[in-house]
């Protein structure tokens, strides 16, 4: 028996959990990331825990069986724009690709801020004088003189990667193929993608932002991820070193040298991972929203019916002035809100909670480091609902007399009480994250009422439980290890893998043939994938069929799933069509009966259990009220302000039920229970929150 | 910023309560908005986001409107108020009606409004309207624009003046058949109708839900505050601006044979920062003309509003409240705002209203450098046009649809570049562009090219978007491209000394590679082997370019959409180095000499 270790290196913090398999039991070790050497803080952090455990770290790493490592290499060098030098060879008349985007913008009238440059700049994009048209045929032929003409050029040039994307290579990819052999064949060792390899899926700018991203970050993280693996080796650890993706799921580092573009967003995409587990261990249905509340931002994805949510429609930076990821995502939404966010007035009297930030820089007036806006956090400390000696477990300790200042300044400016102003940030502030969920959910066609919430990040507990009473939900599930919310869903995650076909057909001429040579396609990359992988011939394997469906002439398309894996008879059609009616009934809430149905990119997903998910730990909750360990003076709008009971979490057993008014302060997270509902702390270690 | 703790008190209402109120009220035209977009068939609603939801009150005063189309957002209310005219007491929960009218309140006949009238406790509170372009309205040609259009009976659009065509939450049948027999391609149309439908219908749950939670009567207090505290940001934005009388006109492009110098176009403001109001007056524009651009009392004053917003603090709520600052003049009978029966409406949301939005934005920079913006490209040309005919590849399945994949280039503002997907003035970059591959899927067509002019921005302080040049062919039988565009003669102007933008052509390509020029507008058969050339407007500058800062040049020249000769011509921005080695910098003393040398001659001149 060992160790299992996952670890999210966030921007700021790297966040480990350890499952040690011979108690069964969870422990968390924080640290800042140290971005010139990754492996530097995430040591720090795994020697938190050996500490706990009593271990020397070489011990631990070396008793390790499988460490899960999630990464925002990648997300770094993209927005520190540090990727390597690289070119983008499209079709002849098509440079502006990358340009155009697809259109759509924040604020008709907003004329404030410039148009967005490309991935990749106009002057390293280069034309290739060839056409591929809509149904394969060969419309002008590519030319290898002209080929290795190009090629000369990046070779002058210093190119260091090339990102290949035409028109229609989806139909027939020879074009793209000819180019990579003569890339293989003139520039061996350089970094290349391929749009039809990458992502072979319908609409030229996702494929052709997808395959720029992907080959941009090929150098870099071929690196990085070779050096981490040394790193590892070379303080004790000889297990599987296995990297989270986006899809939820991880994969071997080699699978993500070859594609990086799958390690973007990868630690958001863990949070619904947890999330799901948590909802299925507590037995609280399969419908959750999972939320996770850092420090600038607001994190929400959707588990419905078991499964987790996938999107393509992903970007990196702002929906449609950054750049489109293209590939297949868990989809989680994320918006620039958090404890830094600033309280103003505007013109018309009203109170109004950001989009300016403090950020972590000066950051709240409570930091100390010159801020003198009035934020989020200073409302909240100002209502007493921070320790400011505990704040971030005592790492950082606030400045109350600066709080007090800002807001009892501001709540001057018109003569209101300086509680009812704090109090009332908060509110103004909570809006802003209901509307995120609200969001998600519409697009998601998933009503709150019947989900459970699983909150995490360390600032999720101050306000989780009043925006759960206004969306509806019932109950909300803060686990204490909340902190490292992603880093607990690695615990849960399985080996996952994706292969997609384009290959449009209609319901009505619908032809057997082609899409059952796609799936067969499908099936036996999704097989080889399987077979590669060491140590999955005896591990429990799903496979599950997807087709991106519409009504004939919609242009999006929903996901629908295909009960099986080869379109055999009419009925089997009929099936797949009325699958369609009713994912198109649940999101939008209308069906179309008479209209045909347009297949356009179809997919094979297997999921590989490689380990077991932790056990649920074995202690019986009984229910008890404890007493709190200390008072605090708290404002609540319901009671006004009063002596409220303060809970060291760490002391409470299974089975504690806290009633509010009251806070729970746990080393990483702090759980402001509101007045009339309850918190209670379940067999499996997580807080179940009543809101209703 | 009061702020009391007892949420039962209704009067006035707690602030706090009615941030998150607003916030639910948007979060419901939000899914308004996402229902009918995602669901939507024709590419006219899905890709271009012609469409557009909003929330009226029970007595015909708008609520709440979404991020939708600037030219939908005026008239609502007046449709529904003819709704409620019309139908009297017999109007009930499970209705739904149908308004095209373009003589009562609505756009164009080509704006199919759903209306859906929202009781709660028996009472009639809101209603919520999802006003969608059809891709077709049954018109005498393919096209649900039709520029010649002599009268509405040359135009042929079915209209209905706020029919029912719900009842008990059932369509009445009629209606639909009607529709369905006279509309091209009526799957499409029964679609939309169905997107349209369903995203009114949606915002009536979430509004009998909302209801219920907070209380008939806090929602209804809820909504007067809201129209005070949006009029209170309308007051304090038009007081922050000088006190002024604004005059400024404009050409529309002429049309062959009819109107051969174009029609002039006047809006004349006048602020009064002392009364916190801004008087419009549209009373000075041409009569009625003889073909398809007059333009409705709803499109007109939502192009002049929407204008006078682009020149607004930028996030002034827009309902019922704010418009209390706003008043409005005009003729008795006009191409602007005053069509009579039975001048036809076809393109009034286009032509005419884009020279009004660029009029009336970029009349506000009379008041000096800061204030209003240059004029955007305007036109829908090729790559925007209505195409048509039958798929060979679908047993010749008829088609039509409007496409969105060329734009013109944008305004530019006293401190922002224009954008480069901006569409035209009405839609003002909120559309999203069609993929070629999709296109090319869906129609039998080919895109044979799709790119940016190199140095065809308005030059400026900050730049027009530059235009854009798309060419295609058909790939089966021929095509009918219906392309009526108000943007290949009068190019969009320039402010505070910025330069004009480049107009926009439409040219066709012959099998032997003759290239001739076309008119403005014009329906045009693509036969086999023909291709179709068009190139879209660009933005006006704004500012001196000769004060642009040269790290935008240095941008703009490495990244080709000016060349290194204009950028010393017309910028005075001179270079050393290559961009192919990735040397290229701004020659400081040259620069500023050059600049010297330009200025001088200016002055000289």
């Amino acid at each position: 028996m060992g160790y299992r270790i996952s670890v999210d290196t966030g921007g700021t913090f790297t966040d480990i959990i350890v499952f040690d398999e011979a108690t069964g039991s969870l422990h968390i070790g924080k640290a800042l990331t140290t971005h010139g050497r990754i492996f530097d803080g995430m040591r720090e952090a795994i020697a938190i825990v050996a500490e706990e455990l009593r271990r020397p770290v070489p011990d631990l790493l070396s008793e390790t069986d499988v460490l899960i490592y999630g990464t925002t290499r990648a997300t770094n060098a993209v927005v520190t724009k540090r990727t390597a030098k690289t070119a983008f060879l499209t079709t002849k008349g098509f440079k502006d690709t990358l340009t155009f985007k697809e259109g759509g913008k924040h604020g008709p009238h907003d004329y404030t801020y410039d148009y967005p440059d490309p991935y990749i700049p106009r002057r390293y994009t280069f034309e290739v004088t060839e056409r591929i048209g809509s149904q394969g045929e060969v419309v002008v032929p590519i030319s290898e003189v002209e080929i290795d003409e190009i090629i000369a050029t990046l070779q002058v040039r210093k190119f260091e990667a090339v990102a290949v994307s035409l028109l229609w290579s989806i139909a027939n990819p020879s074009h793209e193929l000819a180019i990579g052999r003569r890339l293989d064949a003139l520039l061996p060792g350089t970094a290349f993608t391929l749009s039809h390899e990458l992502v072979p899926i319908l609409r030229e700018y996702r494929r052709a932002s997808a395959t720029a991203i992907d080959a941009s970050l090929k150098p870099l993280m071929q690196q990085h991820l070779r050096e981490m693996s040394a790193d590892l080796r070379a303080a004790g650890f000889a297990g599987d070193l296995l990297v989270s993706t986006s899809v939820g799921g991880c994969q071997q580092v080699d699978e993500l040298i070859a594609r990086p573009i799958n390690t973007l967003k990868s630690g958001p995409a863990m949070a619904p991972v947890a999330g799901r587990a948590y909802a299925a261990l507590e037995g609280l249905g399969d419908n959750a929203i999972v939320c996770d509340t850092g420090g600038t931002t607001f994190d929400v994805g959707l588990v419905r019916d078991g499964s987790l949510v996938y999107s393509r429609d992903s970007w990196l930076g702002q929906r449609w002035l950054g750049d489109i990821m293209g590939t297949s995502t868990v989809d989680v939404r994320s918006i620039g809100a958090g404890g830094g966010s600033i309280a103003w007035c505007d013109s018309g009297g009203l109170l109004r909670v950001g989009p300016q930030s403090a950020g972590s820089i000066p950051g709240p007036a409570c930091y100390g480091r010159g801020g003198d806006l009035p934020t989020v956090t200073d409302a909240a400390l100002y209502l007493g609902y921070i320790d400011p000696a505990y704040f971030n477990g005592g790492r950082l300790k606030l400045d109350a007399a600066a709080a007090a200042r800002v807001i009892e300044r501001f709540a001057a400016e018109d003569g209101s009480p300086p509680d009812q102003v704090a109090a009332a940030i908060m509110t103004v502030a909570n809006e802003l994250m209901i509307k995120a969920i609200g969001e998600i959910t519409v697009s998601e066609g998933l009503n709150p009422r019947e989900s459970v919430i699983v909150a995490g990040g360390g600032a999720a507990g101050f306000n989780i439980m009043p925006i759960a009473r206004e969306l509806g939900c019932a109950t909300v599930i803060l686990p204490r290890l909340a902190a490292a919310l992603s880093a607990c869903g690695m615990q849960y995650c399985e080996i996952v893998f994706e292969a997609t076909r384009s290959r449009f057909t209609e319901s009505n001429a619908f032809d057997k043939a082609a899409v059952n040579a796609a799936l067969a396609e499908i099936a036996a990359e999704v097989e080889t994938f399987r077979s590669r992988f060491k140590g999955a011939e005896r591990a429990h394997a799903t496979t599950r069929f997807i087709v991106e469906t519409r009504y004939r002439a919609q242009v999006w398309e929903l996901d629908t799933p295909l009960s099986v894996g080869r379109i055999e008879t009419d009925a089997d059609v009929d099936a797949l069509v009325e699958a369609f009616h009713q994912v198109h009934e649940r999101v939008y809430a209308v069906r179309d009966e008479a209209s045909p149905v347009e297949f356009v990119n179809w997919k094979g997903r297997i999921a590989i259990k490689l380990f077991e998910p932790p056990p649920p730990p074995p202690s019986v909750a009984v229910a008890y009220a404890p007493d709190p360990d200390s008072q605090r003076s708290c404002f609540f709008v319901e009671t006004g302000r009063r002596q409220t009971g303060i809970y060291r979490g760490q002391r409470l057993l299974a089975g504690a039920e806290i009633t509010g008014p009251a806070i729970i302060e746990e080393p990483t997270t702090t759980l402001v229970v509101y007045p009339g509902l309850t918190a209670k702390l379940s067999a499996a270690g997580n807080y179940l929150l009543t809101c209703a | 910023m009061p702020v009391t703790s007892d949420k039962a008190s209704i009067s006035p209402i707690d602030p706090v309560l009615m941030t998150v109120l607003a916030n639910r009220l948007d979060g419901i035209v939000r899914e308004m908005t996402n229902t009918l977009l995602r669901a939507a068939r024709s590419a006219v609603i899905s890709s271009a986001r012609d469409f557009s939801c909003c929330l009226v009150t029970g007595d015909d005063r708008l609520l709440a409107p979404a991020e939708g189309l600037p030219v939908h957002i005026f008239g609502c209310h007046i449709q529904t108020a003819n709704m409620r005219r019309y139908h009297g007491a017999d109007i009930r929960r499970g209705d739904a009606y149908l308004d095209n009218d373009p003589y009562g309140g609505n756009t164009h006949p080509a704006d199919h409004t759903y209306m859906v009238p929202i009781f709660i406790d028996g009472e009639h509170l809101f209603t919520s309207v999802a006003k969608c372009h059809m891709a077709d309205i049954g018109n005498s040609i393919p096209s649900s624009y039709f520029v010649l259009a002599r009268d509405v009976y040359h135009e042929g659009a079915l209209v209905f003046p706020g029919v029912r065509i719900q009842r008990d939450f059932k369509n009445i049948e009629d209606i639909v058949r009607m529709c369905r027999a006279r509309i091209r391609v009526p799957d499409q149309w029964y679609g939309d109708y169905l997107a349209g439908l369903g995203s009114a219908r949606v915002a009536e749950r979430r509004l009998e839900e909302l209801c219920a939670k907070y209380g008939v009567a806090t929602i209804k207090r809820f909504m007067e505050d809201w129209f005070d505290y949006s009029e209170r940001r309308m007051v304090e934005s038009i007081r922050r601006m000088p006190k002024a009388r604004l005059v400024n006109k404009g050409h529309s492009d002429p049309l062959e044979g009819i109107l051969p110098g174009g029609l002039e176009l006047t809006v004349k403001l006048e602020i009064d920062p002392d009364e916190a109001i801004i008087h419009v007056d549209l009373s000075d524009n041409p009569p009625c003309v003889d073909v398809g651009l007059n333009t409705s009392l709803g499109a007109a004053t939502s192009a002049v509003v929407g204008a006078i917003f682009n020149a607004l603090e930028k996030d002034v709520p827009r309902n019922a409240g704010s418009f209390r600052r706003l008043r409005f003049t005009y003729a008795e009978e006009s191409v602007v705002a005053a069509p009579k029966f039975p001048h036809s409406c076809s393109v009034a949301t286009t032509n005419v209203c884009e020279r009004l939005v660029n009029i009336t934005q970029s009349a506000f920079a009379q008041l000096g450098d800061g204030h209003g913006l240059s004029e955007g490209g305007t036109g829908l040309g090729v790559g925007m046009a209505v195409i048509s005919g039958k798929d060979h590849r679908r047993n010749d399945a008829p088609f039509v649809n409007r496409m969105m994949l060329s734009t013109n280039g944008g305004p530019s503002s006293p401190v922002a570049d224009g954008w480069v997907n901006y569409a035209i003035p009405v839609i003002a970059s909120l559309m999203y562009r069609d993929s070629v591959e999709v296109d090319e899927l869906k129609h039998p067509l080919r895109v044979t090219s799709l790119s940016l002019v190199p140095d065809s921005a308005g030059a400026g302080r900050h730049r027009g978007a530059p235009a854009q040049e798309i060419e295609l062919t058909p790939t089966g039988n021929d095509v009918t491209a219906v392309i009526s565009c108000d943007g290949q003669h009068a190019p969009p102007r320039g402010v505070v000394g910025g330069y004009a933008g480049t107009a926009g052509s439409t040219w066709r390509i012959s099998p032997n590679g003759d290239i001739s020029r076309l008119p403005n507008v014009i329906q045009l058969l693509l036969k086999n082997g023909e291709s179709v050339r068009g190139r879209d407007s660009s933005g006006g500058g704004y500012g001196d370019p000769l004060d642009r800062d040269p790290k935008r040049v240095h941008h703009d020249v490495l990244e080709g959409w000016e060349s290194r000769e204009k950028a010393r011509d017309i910028y005075g921005v001179v270079f050393i180095g290559a961009i192919e080695d990735d040397t290229l910098a701004v020659d400081e003393a040259a620069t500023g000499a050059r600049r010297t040398e330009l200025r001088t001659a200016r002055t000289t001149v």
